[in-house]
């Protein structure tokens, strides 16, 4: 895998006297699927947001397809081709489902998915009339990862896509990143273990701000200073 | 069509239904009335149309209800600029617009929303009313400028002339439906949509792709060119233009009628505005200090009552009758 869609290098992020990111680096190469995992506090989310251009890092640089995307308007950084799931499901509750996708494709120019694909795609088609507002909230998830998909990223990053979902969910869930995998290169900052199991992937283990451990993840699983760390010992 | 896409359609058509067979039984004064109270409505729409589908207050809208007066008011006052009508309409739609550009532009892209935009738009009504009673040289100061004669134009061979009771409103009427039909049609396509998206969740819009600072600032300019434009028939038709149609006052009234209409239907507030203006001037026949108390009453009782306005007693009685239905 030679093509190099996202890359962060000696990325480091200071909020006053804390020191919330250190020196981390992150390839993500075209189609390629990776995680993010870490304790409470490890600061995946600040990188996520770094990785988005959301924050601007204080040292370091993210650089997307070539460009710095560091402190870019959020409309450009996904016309761009960067796709965010947000971590609280981001919807909008006042339109339909089939209203989210609509108004999901319409932000990029040439959309390829039609919005019945889409409906397909997060197991919402017999949803479509419904107030987003109104799904349960795994539902909510789906919805928000089907708009994701709808602007046709070449880069999609996933912040806790299963957070307060049932093991159900969180096993359809992977099941449904695995069967997009290969489509676009998928980064998913994820808390739930099982979920990341599911995925099998390369994974960053980061842990106080700073790279633990990164490599595929049945490597990391059995790594002993990740499992003293984050994953614990049965 | 949806259901609610019909009820609108279908009191709109009796709406202008009423407008067409109005003429036939009010005398001059009444149809100046309506005329008056159908300009109104329209500024109604303008900011109905911003603040409806963006969720977003603007509190000095007649300031450009006001620049539009008085850039056409300037316009038609002086003799030596030709097609004096047509030109003062285009500059007050031109001239508000370009007002609502400016100071929207530094808003939406500073990132200013909710009650801060609510106060900053009202210190603009306040500013634009002073500027006015200040700038006396062009503006006339207090008393304002009188003397505005009433639209006439001659366009490929079709000679208008407004100065008498009916044509001006019909034309009134005309404009006030198609502006609102336009808007309306705006409101539900996909521009429409993707301002409730961006009222829903701005953040998630903007991540998706959608220019949301952009796509308000688009609403607010054409929100204001038809606030201009109403301002522009209200001067031309009272005769004279002063500082209080950029004020405060008419700002909150404006305000009143879109919440007593029904605030994002864009037809509620023209009625509400036409409602109000009409209760005014009967309960003010009777005793002038009692109306304000009976607004303030009025708006109160609506907003508890009927929070989305007057025009959704026709949605309730619709569903009543149908819980009813169902009952039997």
């Amino acid at each position: 895998m030679s093509d190099v869609l996202l890359k962060a290098e000696n990325v480091g992020i200071r909020f006053g006297g804390l020191q919330a990111l250190e020196a981390l680096n992150l390839t993500v190469h075209d189609k390629e699927l990776c995680c993010i995992i870490g304790p409470n506090g490890a600061g995946k989310s600040t990188f996520l947001n770094v990785l988005t251009g959301t924050l601007r890092p204080t040292s370091g640089s993210v650089r997307f397809l070539g460009h710095d995307i560091a402190g870019l308007p959020l409309h450009r950084i996904a016309r761009l081709g960067i796709a965010r799931k947000f971590q609280i499901p981001s919807i909008f509750p006042s339109l339909s489902v089939e209203d989210n996708l609509k108004v999901a494709r319409w932000g990029v120019p040439s959309p390829v998915r039609p919005v019945g694909e889409l409906m397909e795609l997060v197991a919402l088609t017999d949803r479509a009339a419904t107030l987003a507002g109104e799904l349960a909230h795994g539902q909510k998830q789906w919805l928000e990862i089907g708009m994701a998909l709808a602007i046709e990223p070449r880069l999609l990053l996933l912040d806790e896509p299963t957070a307060g979902m049932t093991p159900q969910e969180t096993l359809a869930t992977a099941e449904m990143l695995l069967r997009l995998k290969g489509e676009f290169s998928i980064v998913a900052v994820e808390h739930d273990i099982r979920f990341v199991r599911a995925l099998n992937c390369e994974t960053l283990v980061l842990h106080q701000g700073r790279r633990l451990r990164s490599g595929p993840f049945h490597e990391i699983e059995t790594d002993e200073m990740v499992r003293d760390v984050y994953l614990g010992r049965r | 069509m949806i259901a609610r896409d019909r009820n609108w359609l279908l009191i709109f058509a009796v709406c202008v239904a009423l407008a067409i067979v109005y003429p036939l039984f009010a005398d001059g004064y009444k149809l100046t009335v309506i005329r008056d109270a159908l300009i109104f409505g329209l500024f109604a729409a303008s900011l109905d149309f911003f603040w409806g589908r963006t969720g977003i207050l603007c509190f000095g809208h007649a300031a450009f209800f006001g620049i539009g007066g008085y850039i056409m008011a300037l316009i038609t006052l002086n003799d030596a600029i030709p097609f004096g009508s047509l030109l003062g309409i285009a500059g007050a739609v031109t001239g508000a617009a370009f007002v609502a550009a400016i100071i929207g532009y530094f808003l939406f892209f500073g990132g200013i929303r909710g009650s801060y935009f609510t106060i900053v738009t009202l210190a603009m009504g306040v500013i634009c009313q002073q500027a006015a009673v200040s700038w006396s040289s062009v503006t006339g100061g207090d008393s304002g400028l009188i003397g505005i004669p009433p639209i006439a134009f001659d366009l490929g061979g079709l000679h208008v002339d407004l100065s008498q009771d009916l044509p001006s409103y019909i034309f009134v009427a005309a404009i006030a439906a198609v502006v609102v039909l336009a808007l309306w049609s705006i409101s539900r396509g996909r521009w429409g949509m993707v301002l409730t998206a961006i009222q829903d969740n701005e953040v998630r819009a903007a991540a998706l792709g959608h220019n949301a600072p952009l796509r308000l600032l688009v609403t607010f300019v054409l929100s204001a060119a038809i606030a201009g434009l109403a301002g522009a028939l209200y001067v031309c038709m009272a005769g004279l233009v002063a500082p209080d149609l950029s004020g405060l006052l008419l700002s909150t009234e404006v305000i009143v009628w879109v919440a007593v209409g029904g605030r994002g239907t864009l037809l509620g507030p023209v009625l509400g505005a036409i409602f109000i203006q009409r209760a005014q001037q009967t309960i003010s026949s009777f005793n002038p200090s009692l109306w304000p108390l009976l607004l303030g009453c009025v708006f109160v009782v609506i907003v508890f009552v009927l929070p989305d306005g007057i025009l959704s007693i026709y949605a309730r009685v619709k569903s009543l009758f149908k819980g009813r239905r169902r009952a039997r």
